[in-house]
């Protein structure tokens, strides 16, 4: 059967293109999601390498220059009780290590608060500063933002 | 009205159930009035879930808040239309509105083929009776749209601000829709294998069910991405999350199997692969409501994390490990005689192109699951974002619209390189001839200059071909050239719908490629009276005006657009800020031309310095996305419009107890 072979070999060299093209795209753009806390355990290795952070602003860090978009803040490791990223807003930040923050050039967005869970894009510095590109908040599509108490069964 | 709405969701879900056994027992023992009592069965079903909907809209409605859900995703203050929307803003809601949409389309299709498909149609009934058991079970037991709460709340919790828009309400019942029709050709696909009709009846049967639902998904997600462009503030329409790409996943599957069931209905090939590709393209939509709903994959959307997970995960392996053995036990049966006989033959360019549109769509699913995997492989957590896809998907969709221009012009069996030159020779210097002039106009990205070339070249055949109708019909007719290209439209709808749709494509094609290279950013903070240059425009604040309603506030600035010294525009992006939720939001203000979009946000307000922030994006060509959309949509719509012959050719078809032989002039293609 050549003419099957002959469709078999060139389906099978598509096949290989487009495999091909994703592993060599995931190695150009594959970056750790990292938790605060797993960050702190890695730091040395990571230094230097972009990295996707999620944690929650710590209250009372938070310092914004309208005039520069310039915003910084400490980013924490949420309460174990909490899964990051899901409910919005909770009421504590657990002890642990602090990553100070700065974003340059990006307006401050919406959502952003102390107490917020966000996921930082950026740099981890030597000295342990997230140079970041992006602040996202969890912008959530169908999220119930705060439920109290009768609401809260699930 | 929750009383009610359970009693008839119980009602529903006891229904399905006798309809599955009424369908099949029938079926096998043919008893006509046996399978009849089913299809009544599945008719009371839909009007039990109608019933529930009903209760539920009259609960939304009347702010009912002793209901959880109407508690927490409405409130008083809530305008009226988004009251109604609010149907499919929550979890519950959104199971109920697509358990309805499956019912009546199941009811549909009962009656459409109450005398059609006379061996099919009893299984392709129980499989969809099947799908909405599950629905009707998670709405029963798991999720429960009419649970009452202990204490009632004096107010509801409000719908999420970013849902307060017109896209959104419209955007998930089109999502939905394309989702559930999905289902009715993976029914009839299902049916044809349980009782071995393995002809091509299953698939002309369900056709415009498949363009049905393919027209839905494309909208949905057009839909999608309009709102993320208006609302999100972002100045982008899509950013490959996660929840994007669990619909655009079902949408590359379906254009798949709409291109390779022609060459099934014209040369009988592919027919394991079609049945596959349909099985995949349902199995997506229950893939895409897993991983929104589970919180397995964390998204920027993040849904509520549920307890649904575990129960799609189980209903989608389920129907995989059926379904694929299904397959398996037909392979033999399947096996066809005919084999693609050359490269260069309108086969093997759908077979390419089918391959490419797989391609793209696991790619995506890779992409999505790529932390999860990474997690479970190498215990980290490594994600891909938008650089990944756009490296990846970039030269698959050139290799698309590449395949596009061939495809529907190339020959059958095989092309010899003279029909070839004498086909393609004008749209292939056209194409060339556009890349050299955008060159020439300065631009240097190869891929820019590739997409405008194929693009063009895409253009070029189908005027082509639009050319050569149109002078046939001219010489043997003696029509002018409106009225011939009206009927040439008219008589052939799947073929010249077909290319409507293609120039939709690349229309909008090149609105993605433009506002991906040449999107420009200005972020500002400035005082009231001073201006600011993006691109050729001059931007001043004039000043902020504040508002007050029961439900927002709003401060909204006044930006005054100059092009040379001259105003042209007055724009004015706001912030919101929503009390129950005590929530801001932003509302850009876009201003677009078939040029550019310039988009305007206020982004964010200082107030002990009065400095207002704004980011302002010039998006080149992304008009033209939007309108490549709409007339996708119109293609769509030619391709659907009932055609008479092909009413006849189904019809006999359908009513044969063996397959027909030989071609239907229904297939769209060349001579």
């Amino acid at each position: 059967m050549p003419k099957r072979l002959r469709f078999a070999i060139g389906t099978g060299l598509i096949i290989a293109a487009i495999g091909y093209l994703i592993v060599a795209a995931v190695r150009n753009t594959a970056e750790y999601y990292l938790t605060v806390n797993e960050v702190k355990v890695r730091q040395g290795e990571l230094a230097g390498q972009m990295l996707r952070v999620a944690g929650r602003v710590a209250p009372g860090s938070i310092g914004w220059d309208p005039i520069t978009l310039t915003l910084s803040f400490g980013l924490a490791q949420p309460p174990p009780a909490d899964q990051p990223g899901v409910k919005a807003v909770a009421a504590s930040v657990g002890g642990g290590p602090i990553f100070h923050v700065i974003c340059r050039g990006e307006p401050k967005p919406d959502m952003f608060a102390a107490n917020r869970d966000v996921i930082v894009e950026g740099t981890l510095a030597a000295d342990g500063t997230i140079e970041a590109r992006q602040v996202l908040t969890s912008c959530p599509s169908k999220y119930v933002p705060k439920q109290p108490a009768p609401l809260n069964r699930e | 009205m929750p009383l009610i709405g359970t009693l008839a969701l119980a009602l529903a879900l006891v229904l399905a159930g006798y309809s599955i056994i009424a369908n099949v027992v029938g079926a096998r023992a043919s008893i006509p009035s046996l399978t009849a009592s089913g299809r009544h069965a599945l008719w009371a079903m839909c009007a039990m879930v109608t019933v529930a909907v009903g209760a539920l809209w009259t609960s939304l409605l009347h702010s009912d808040f002793s209901l959880e859900y109407v508690a927490s995703y409405t409130s008083f203050s809530l305008p009226t239309i988004y009251k109604i929307t609010a149907l499919w803003g929550g979890q519950q809601g959104s199971l109920l509105f697509w358990t309805w949409l499956l019912t009546i389309f199941t009811s549909i299709v009962a009656f459409q083929n109450r005398r059609r498909n006379p061996e099919m149609t009893p299984y392709a009934l129980a499989v969809l009776a099947g799908i909405a058991i599950f629905f009707l079970g998670m709405l029963n037991f798991v999720t429960r749209p009419f649970e009452l709460l202990a204490v009632v709340p004096a107010d509801g919790q409000d719908l999420n601000p970013l849902l307060q828009n017109y896209w959104m309400a419209i955007h998930p019942p089109s999502l939905y829709t394309g989702y559930v029709s999905a289902s009715v050709p993976f029914a009839f696909g299902a049916a044809a294998l349980m009782v071995g009709r393995l002809d091509d009846s299953w698939i002309r049967s369900t056709r415009r069910w498949a363009i049905f639902s393919w027209f839905f998904l494309t909208l949905g997600n057009l839909f999608g991405a309009r709102w993320a462009y208006e609302v999100l503030g972002w100045g982008g329409y899509w950013a490959w999350d996660p929840v994007e790409n669990a619909a655009f996943m079902p949408w590359l599957v379906m254009t798949a199997y709409l291109h390779s069931v022609m060459i099934q209905e014209r040369k009988d090939m592919l027919k394991v692969w079609n049945l596959v590709l349909i099985g995949m393209a349902f199995g997506l939509t229950l893939f895409g409501t897993f991983i929104t709903r589970s919180g397995v994959i964390s998204s920027v959307h993040s849904f509520t994390q549920s307890g649904l997970g575990p129960y799609f995960l189980t209903f989608l392996i389920a129907v995989v490990v059926l379904y694929t053995g299904l397959v398996l036990s037909r392979v033999k049966q399947l096996r066809t005689p005919a084999e693609f006989e050359s490269y260069l033959s309108r086969e093997a360019a759908f077979l390419f192109n089918n391959l490419v549109l797989v391609g793209i769509a696991f790619a995506v699913f890779w992409g999505t699951l790529f932390p999860v995997l990474s997690e479970a492989v190498r215990g980290v957590k490594i994600t891909v974002g938008p650089p990944f896809f756009n490296k990846v998907n970039g030269p698959l969709a050139l290799a698309l619209i590449f395949l596009m221009g061939v495809g529907p012009l190339i020959a059958w069996r095989r092309s010899s390189f003279d029909s070839l030159a004498k086909t393609f020779a004008a749209p292939a210097i056209f194409g060339v001839t556009t890349g050299v002039c955008a060159f020439i106009a300065g631009l240097r990205e190869w891929y820019v200059l590739t997409a405008l070339s194929l693009g063009a070249f895409v253009l070029g055949t189908i005027v082509v071909e639009f050319r050569r109708g149109v002078s046939a019909r001219r010489h043997m007719v003696g029509e002018s050239v409106p009225v011939a290209i009206v009927n040439l439209i008219g008589k052939n709808n799947r073929r010249y719908g077909g290319y409507v749709i293609h120039i939709g494509v690349v229309l909008a094609f090149t609105g993605i490629v433009a506002s991906a290279f040449f999107k420009t950013e200005v972020k500002k903070s400035v005082k009231q009276g001073d201006s600011f240059q993006v691109g050729p425009y001059e931007l001043e604040y004039l000043g902020m005006n504040t508002t007050e309603t029961a439900h927002v506030e709003t401060a909204r600035a006044r930006v005054e657009v100059r092009r040379n010294g001259r105003p042209i525009a007055m724009m004015e992006p706001a912030k919101l800020f929503f009390k129950r939720l005590q929530q801001p939001a932003t509302a850009v203000a876009i201003r677009s031309t078939p040029a550019a979009d310039l988009y305007v946000v206020l982004a964010g307000i200082d107030d002990q310095s009065g400095l207002a922030t704004f980011q302002v994006f010039l998006t080149p060509l992304v008009f033209w996305l939007w309108a490549g959309g709409v007339i996708m949509a119109m293609g769509t719509v030619i391709v659907m419009w009932p055609n008479v012959r092909e009413r006849a050719v189904i019809a006999a078809a359908v009513r044969a107890p063996l397959p027909i032989e030989g071609d239907a002039q229904a297939v769209p293609g060349g001579d």
